[in-house]
């Protein structure tokens, strides 16, 4: 009788029988399902398209003294597609081995793996007269050496690989749909290659992206870790960790990662040294509470335009450093400060509130709290000279939706000077002193009477 | 020509703006005011232009005929009034005068300006009312007035107003009573400044929709636009006030009759005012 496991080790007859290949697949069809319902519960986590590639090896298991390293694909993905991919390779090819040399994997086992065994011995109660070849039906020469693999006999010189008819290497073959290659055939043949390095892949075959990689060879896209064991995202056509995909999310939404941890910034990042981070990853350089998003970086040395030196406060010790801030944009000011309107200001950040250009040292002009260039402060109170289109500093005589500076109040008709007691008249929205007026043509003045022009009006200051 | 030689100037005459100029020169007074002095040459001010500091120069209510090439040699004048004379032409030196920001030629008899008189470097006001200028009178390059915040053209013949009004784009008043106008450009919604729209005594009919671009109702801005023929929408909403005229104007309803206005456009209304006895029409000799 073969012996198959390690004692004390469950095992199932099924699996002393062959290399019937219809039954190994209806197996591993059963291991597939059962992996399947096992994946897709650690595969809630992912996205859907997420696929997890179990190793080949996990399952295998060698008998005590032939070794077998049967290899074991299984695959978390729909049991359908993984079958009627017409140009993936074969699912199932099972590697024999004809003798013991790996010891060290005898004690390997699992129940439900499929067994191959492969003896150069006749045990039990066989004898030569009703044994023969499978390959050529030739009996054996009594003390002929004979191959025997899953009680199937063999002359050694028919023992030989399906393609190439020749002994297999080192005794090593693979067996598919009934036939036996060596090694090398059976890769040119069947095994899937890496679609990374374009390799064999020997062993543990990761499925994944529509393509076959070895363990080492599928990593993410972009910090390189191997994704084998972790599990990976399908994100736009790249295969990436659970983080690198947490962060490309976030990117996308908008949102900041922390240059510390890594992790997606939900709330207000602090900015510190260039980068953002979570605030709670600072302390105060004052009274060391934790940060939030309101703590202050501080130029320990100003001027300076590297920002090595800069140290975080929280916003109370910040306040206490006396250190003015901006009244635009909340930050501290470093270098030269604008005093106005009672509050300070980046001199960058003091602008026109209606132009929003910096004054820059130019006059400014203030009106109920805001602060406005020459050009805008006359456009919205219109209290620009119409003739020397000056801001008018002192007296302002506003009249006709104009307004004047004392010099200039004068009959726009003869540059005569008038003053808040001055009758005038208006034409076109002009004054016209009542000796120019009286001067206009009878036919003008008819007409400019009729349309309501013609009342004398006066200034007011 | 009916220009006197000098020795003809009667000495009253001579003696009047003569005084004006000695004080001037005396005390450095850069502001001359010579209006109604009876002066109808420039030839009656002796020395006046070599008089190149003085910044504004008044000659209203005058009779000058002729303004001299050499007026701009007066490089540091900034106002120059000559309202009320009897100006017909202009020297083409006048547009290069490199300060002059106010220059008032109020009732005159210009036909047309002379060319390149948009070149002024830095005017900001001109006052053309009361002259005889219509579309054609502008040379070529007028429209190139960027400092313009006031122009004033009451009292002339304007039936259109070319488009390139829109280049000027400082514009804050704008004066075009009592003209001939049968239409306005759509330009003038492109003078984002404008505060003051003076279009009273007209033949307008419509308004260009895009004038609704512009802030014309403010407690800062006016718009007169009575005594024209305007089309019933218009007039109505016009009895109850400038800003219900501008909101008409700004809907959809007033888009789709202006195109249609502006498709199926009949003759123009008749003329408005009758200018015959217009004081520009005069010529100096009769
Ligand atoms: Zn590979
Ligand atoms: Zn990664
Ligand atoms: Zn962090
Ligand atoms: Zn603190
Ligand atoms: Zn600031
Ligand atoms: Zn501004
Ligand atoms: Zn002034
Ligand atoms: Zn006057």
């Amino acid at each position: 009788m073969w012996h198959k496991g390690t004692p004390g080790t469950p095992v199932k007859p099924l699996a002393l029988q062959s290399l019937d290949h219809s039954q190994l697949y209806q197996r591993r069809v059963q291991n597939l399902l059962d992996e399947q319902n096992h994946d897709i519960e650690e595969s809630d986590k992912f996205s859907p398209t997420t696929g997890d590639y179990e190793d080949l090896s996990e399952h295998s298991w060698t008998d005590d003294r032939n070794s077998v390293s049967s290899a074991v694909w299984s695959s978390s993905q729909p049991l359908s597609s993984s079958l009627s991919s017409n140009n993936s390779p074969p699912l199932l090819p099972a590697r024999t081995s004809t003798m013991a040399k790996q010891s060290s994997q005898l004690t390997r086992e699992d129940a439900r793996s499929d067994v191959h065994l492969i003896g150069n011995r006749i045990t039990g109660n066989m004898s030569l007269g009703n044994m023969f070849c499978s390959r050529c039906g030739d009996g054996f020469e009594p003390h002929e050496k004979i191959v025997n693999s899953n009680g199937e006999l063999w002359h050694t010189q028919c023992f030989v690989c399906a393609q190439c008819f020749r002994p297999f290497p080192d005794g090593t073959f693979y067996e598919f749909e009934g036939r036996k290659y060596c090694e090398h055939d059976f890769h040119v043949l069947f095994a899937p290659c890496c679609g990374k390095c374009g390799e064999f892949v020997i062993g543990r075959v990761i499925k994944a992206m529509n393509a076959n990689w070895h363990p080492r060879c599928f990593r993410c896209e972009v910090c390189s870790k191997e994704l084998a064991d972790l599990g990976f995202i399908r994100n736009q056509g790249r295969a990436l960790c659970h983080e690198c995909n947490a962060q490309a999310k976030a990117v996308g939404l908008g949102k900041y990662i922390c240059h510390k941890c890594h992790g997606v910034i939900d709330d207000k990042p602090l900015r510190f040294r260039g980068e953002v981070y979570h605030p709670y990853h600072f302390n105060c350089a004052s009274c060391k509470i934790e940060l939030n998003s309101d703590a202050r970086e501080v130029k320990s040395r100003p001027g300076f335009t590297s920002n090595e030196m800069n140290e975080l406060y929280c916003l109370r010790c910040h306040d206490k450093m006396g250190i003015p801030i901006c009244g635009a944009c909340r930050r501290p000011i470093e270098e030269r400060v604008v005093t106005a309107l009672g509050k300070h200001w980046h001199v960058e950040h003091f602008v026109c509130a209606k132009c929003e250009k910096p004054f820059l040292g130019h006059r400014h002009y203030e009106k109920k709290g805001l602060a406005y260039c020459e050009t805008h402060y006359h456009q919205l109170f219109g209290n620009l000279c119409f003739v020397c289109n000056q801001v008018i500093a002192g007296d302002v005589f506003t009249a006709l939706n104009k307004a004047w500076c004392v010099h200039h109040f004068a009959c726009s008709v003869c540059d005569q000077k008038m003053n808040q007691k001055t009758k005038f008249y208006e034409c076109d929205l002009k004054p016209v002193c009542k000796k120019c007026y009286d001067k206009y043509p009878a036919e003008l003045r008819r007409r400019l009477r009729k349309t309501h022009e013609a009342t004398p009006k006066k200034a007011s200051v | 020509m009916n220009q006197a030689p000098v020795s003809c100037i009667p000495n009253s005459k001579m003696s009047k703006a003569k005084k004006v100029l000695d004080e001037a020169r005396s005390t450095g007074n850069p502001e001359l005011d010579l209006m109604e002095k009876g002066i109808s040459s420039f030839e009656e001010m002796p020395g006046l232009l070599n008089m190149a500091n003085i910044t504004r120069l008044t000659l209203s209510h005058n009779k000058i005929v002729d303004v001299p090439p050499g007026l701009a040699n007066l490089v540091n004048l900034e106002i120059l009034t000559l309202f009320n004379n009897y100006i017909e032409e202009l020297p083409v030196s006048l547009s290069s005068m490199p300060k002059l920001r106010i220059l008032n030629l109020g009732m005159n008899r210009l036909n047309a300006l002379p060319r390149g008189f948009g070149a002024f470097p830095v005017l900001e006001v001109l006052d053309l009312t009361y002259n005889n200028l219509n579309e054609e009178s502008f040379p070529a390059n007028f429209f190139i007035l960027e400092t313009l915040r006031a122009l004033y053209l009451g009292d002339n013949d304007f039936e259109f107003i070319p488009p390139e009004i829109g280049q000027l784009k400082n514009l804050q008043i704008l004066v075009l009573r009592d003209n001939d106008l049968i239409e306005l450009p759509k330009e003038i919604g492109d003078l984002t400044r404008l505060r003051e729209l003076h279009i009273q005594g007209n033949r307008l009919t419509v308004l260009p929709p895009e004038i609704g671009q512009l802030d014309l109702v403010g407690n800062k801005s006016v718009l007169k636009m009575d005594y024209n023929p305007w089309v019933a929408p218009i007039a109505d909403q016009l009895q109850v006030g400038i800003s219900h005229v501008i909101d008409y104007i700004r809907s959809e309803t007033y888009r789709y009759l202006f195109s249609r206005h502006v498709s199926v456009r009949g003759p123009p209304p008749p003329k408005y005012i009758d200018k015959t006895n217009k004081l520009s029409r005069n010529r100096r000799n009769l």
